[in-house]
């Protein structure tokens, strides 16, 4: 089991870092499927990795955080308000759980409050309009009209012209 | 030797606990993907009797790999490895043609009885 549980300490280590800077992606882009999809996978491979040697408050507090990506991916997005905080929380508390597993070399102890923080539902929320509406996923706002051809020519004419003028008073005055 | 085994699984941690479950019972581990398209290569390259398939992987899941490896080879032997939670999945998993499952955490007597029974029955198809 010792075995395992260093396999489990550096493995988590490496899952954690790779939630941790998706989660810093998803800041930037909360619709962003790859950094949805890397946070769910790192989190059920917690979950399966803890339920394997026994870590059973970090497979809960994982295995929340996995349903909480899943929703979030059906929704396309993260939505606006708590739910960013939310993951990091999540993030942040597995962390915690995974350094007293490698101080103590036992489980860490449970922790419902941060089960029960994920495993809040967003099926209130209009999530799929929200994420239309997100920043990420807005229309592209309207481009200005192309200027007409015709009005391009008279001001190039009217650049040229200024040009031709000043090259003129220059030759004048080095004459 | 019972079987040519292929582990497909993103996670080291769960690819060394299955090896070290069907190791000892007389199966070979003849390679180890860690996401699913390299699986759907190592199964062509390698020509494993079974395989493996973790659902959850990078690049192309699990199922995805399953279809792949089914259609290059419609009589290939994938049992899914799935977790609390993946219900559905597992059975999206089976209706693509993978043959059984095994669920984590692993209990070694559940998956060498899973493998075992199916080697058996392919011994029969084959004699």
């Amino acid at each position: 089991m010792a075995k395992y549980r260093i396999l489990f300490l550096e493995e988590a280590a490496e899952h954690l870092a790779d939630m941790g800077k998706a989660l810093l992606d998803l800041e930037k882009d909360t619709a962003s499927a790859e950094s949805i999809d890397v946070i769910f996978r790192m989190a059920h491979s917690i979950k399966s990795m803890a339920a394997s040697v026994g870590y059973d408050p970090v497979m809960e507090v994982s295995h929340a955080l996995e349903d909480r990506m899943e929703t979030i991916r059906s929704a396309g997005c993260v939505p606006p308000g708590d739910s960013l905080s939310m993951l990091f929380r999540g993030l942040e508390g597995l962390e915690q759980m995974v350094a007293i597993v490698s101080e103590t070399g036992e489980a860490p102890p449970e922790r419902p409050d941060l089960v029960s923080e994920l495993s809040v539902p967003i099926e209130a929320i209009p999530v799929v309009s929200m994420c239309v509406e997100s920043e990420s996923n807005a229309p592209p706002e309207s481009l200005p009209e192309p200027p007409d051809a015709a009005e391009l020519d008279v001001e190039l004419a009217a650049v040229m012209a200024a040009l031709e003028a000043e090259a003129g008073a220059k030759k004048k005055l080095l004459n | 030797m019972k079987a040519r085994v292929l582990i497909a699984d993103d996670a080291s941690f769960m690819r060394q606990m299955i090896r070290e479950i069907i190791e000892p019972e007389g199966y070979e581990v003849v390679g180890e993907a860690t996401n699913g398209m390299e699986a759907v290569a190592l199964y062509l390259e390698l020509q494993p009797d079974l395989v493996t398939m973790d659902i959850v992987m990078p690049k192309r899941s699990g199922i995805e790999a399953v279809r792949g490896i089914l259609a290059e080879d419609p009589r290939a032997q994938v049992v899914m490895c799935s977790a609390l939670g993946q219900e559905t999945l597992v059975m999206e998993a089976l209706q693509a043609g993978a043959k059984n499952f095994i669920v984590k955490p692993f209990k070694p007597d559940a998956v060498i009885s899973t493998l075992d029974r199916l080697v058996e029955k392919e011994d029969m198809v084959g004699a």
